[in-house]
């Protein structure tokens, strides 16, 4: 069980796992706006390059990590992307702004080049995404991502919230294993091959219910233990996971710094003064192809509704 | 519980024992999300996440449910493997905020109170909070912040809130009934000034 979780729970030996939470949280914020904001094939790249460096750089064990990712490419690229092209196989369309048929099938089916162009960028997003959540998680104690927020300026109340969180997933888990086995071994049907749908809903209450009291029976426990040590009484606390900030520590800050002030200097510039005339970029269109495309327009309810 | 004001209901009472209970529930909702899916039909299941603003909603607040949902969310993305979506997690957090407003209403389910016109208004706010935060808060930060696509971002929403509503009224009703019969056998007691 414990080798599913890409989550580290002790401080490791290489440099990135030395930097200090605030410098790790900054920089995922960082890379998290970064791959949100532009949307831009010719930053996602640099930025899957550089997450996929420090994930390298940590020398993980790749097992969990490459088990993860395959499942999230079989169940949202693969079958998200049929999905998209059995609705909406206009997408290239709406979001590059041109159109460029390669394959026509019947009805209102086709494959166009900027399609392929759209699943192409939306899959690189989703893997720079990952890759920046990767290098997180395998980087991170729960106690340091705490220390880092709460340098962000959160409330420390939020922050343990977070840390203790992250750190009671294991027990939960193991806890959510044991109910279910032993559940199972008394003949509760969980599968979908013998039970129907409402049998096995009537059953997964069955096994909810053990879980939530397992689980929130530790609250007194814990709440008990944190106040005997005086957990809440100042206004402000210090973290274990706190260290004076390194020589590498100040080179990253720096960098995220110059990060962030370009990804809000690409905003205002190609978003707000000077646009792209679609959502974004494509090699092969000049700029006067391409069409502007109204996202109100393109949803399929209100077409329906305009239609009739 | 009936002599608090409106806001103090609202924010919950932000102690040692409700930070412990939003973390918990904030890890619950983490590993139901990634293993607790109710399999329907091959690789589409019903996320029994949802279970857990219901029962730190009941017990301790609507802002405690909504931070346990919208943390849950985050660290769900976290060991999931499928990259930070920020924008659901908001959605979850006001859907936890509408799921969670038991206490707003007049169901004390501390003091062991559920009636059916509380199971009513249940009702009504599971389907507003879902109706709201999936169909509304979800879309527009997709579409503002993460540039998806409209149509399929819509059909996650649609999916996503049906099987949310399923599980809080066929699973999230009888959970709160248990949590009252449990509170309601200390209700005679009081406090000595």
């Amino acid at each position: 069980m414990n080798n599913r979780f890409v989550i580290n729970y002790t401080p490791g030996p290489t440099p990135f796992h030395k930097l200090t939470g605030f410098t790790k949280v900054f920089l995922f914020l960082a890379m998290i706006c970064a791959i949100m904001w532009t949307f831009d094939i010719r930053i996602l790249i640099p930025l899957l390059l550089i997450n996929c460096a420090e994930i390298v750089s940590m020398k993980p064990n790749y097992k969990p990590i490459l088990i993860v990712f395959a499942i999230t490419f079989v169940t949202v690229t693969l079958i998200g992307n049929v999905m998209l092209f059995a609705v909406s196989p206009e997408a290239g369309y709406n979001n590059v702004g041109a159109e460029h048929i390669i394959w026509q099938g019947s009805g209102s089916h086709y494959i166009s080049k900027e399609f392929l162009w759209y699943i192409f960028v939306v899959f690189i997003k989703r893997t720079a995404s990952f890759s920046s959540v990767m290098a997180f998680a395998l980087s991170t104690t729960p106690s340091e991502f705490a220390s880092g927020l709460n340098h962000c300026g959160l409330p420390y109340k939020v922050c343990t919230v977070v840390s203790l969180a992250y750190r009671t997933i294991p027990d939960i888990a193991n806890d959510f294993v044991n109910i279910r086995n032993s559940m199972m071994m008394r003949g509760l049907e969980l599968s979908g091959k013998k039970a129907g749908i409402w049998k096995r809903l009537k059953n997964y209450v069955l096994l909810l219910i053990p879980l939530i009291f397992t689980a929130f029976g530790k609250v007194g426990n814990i709440a008990n233990a944190m106040d005997l040590r005086g957990y809440g009484k100042n206004k402000k606390r210090t973290w274990y996971a706190e260290r004076e900030p390194g020589k590498l520590d100040r080179i990253i800050r720096t960098l995220t710094v110059l990060l962030f002030a370009a990804v809000i200097y690409y905003v205002i510039r190609y978003r707000i003064i000077d646009p792209w005339p679609a959502k974004f970029w494509c090699p092969w269109l000049a700029r006067d192809e391409v069409q502007h495309v109204n996202t109100i327009d393109t949803i399929k309810i209100l077409q329906w509704f305009r239609n009739r | 519980m009936e002599n608090k004001s409106f806001g103090a209901r609202l924010l919950g009472t932000w102690n040692t024992r409700t930070i412990v209970a939003v973390a918990i529930g904030a890890a619950v909702f983490g590993v139901l999300m990634n293993y607790g899916g109710i399999p329907i039909f091959t690789n589409t299941s019903l996320t029994t996440a949802m279970i857990v603003p219901v029962v730190v909603g009941a017990m301790y607040g609507p802002v405690p449910a909504a931070v346990a949902a919208g943390v849950g969310n985050v660290i769900a993305d976290l060991i999931g493997g499928w990259g930070m979506y920020p924008a659901w997690s908001i959605a979850n957090a006001v859907a936890g905020l509408f799921i969670g407003a038991l206490p707003l209403y007049g169901a004390y389910i501390t003091e062991g109170k559920f009636l059916t016109k509380h199971m009513v208004i249940y009702v009504l706010c599971v389907l507003l909070g879902n109706a709201l935060a999936f169909g509304v808060v979800a879309q527009v930060f997709t579409v503002f912040f993460e540039g998806g696509d409209m149509n399929v971002s819509l059909l996650q929403g649609l999916w996503a809130s049906i099987g949310n509503i399923l599980v809080e009224v066929v699973i999230g009703i009888p959970v709160i009934k248990l949590l009252a019969n449990r509170y309601q056998s200390r209700t005679n007691l009081t406090e000595e000034e």
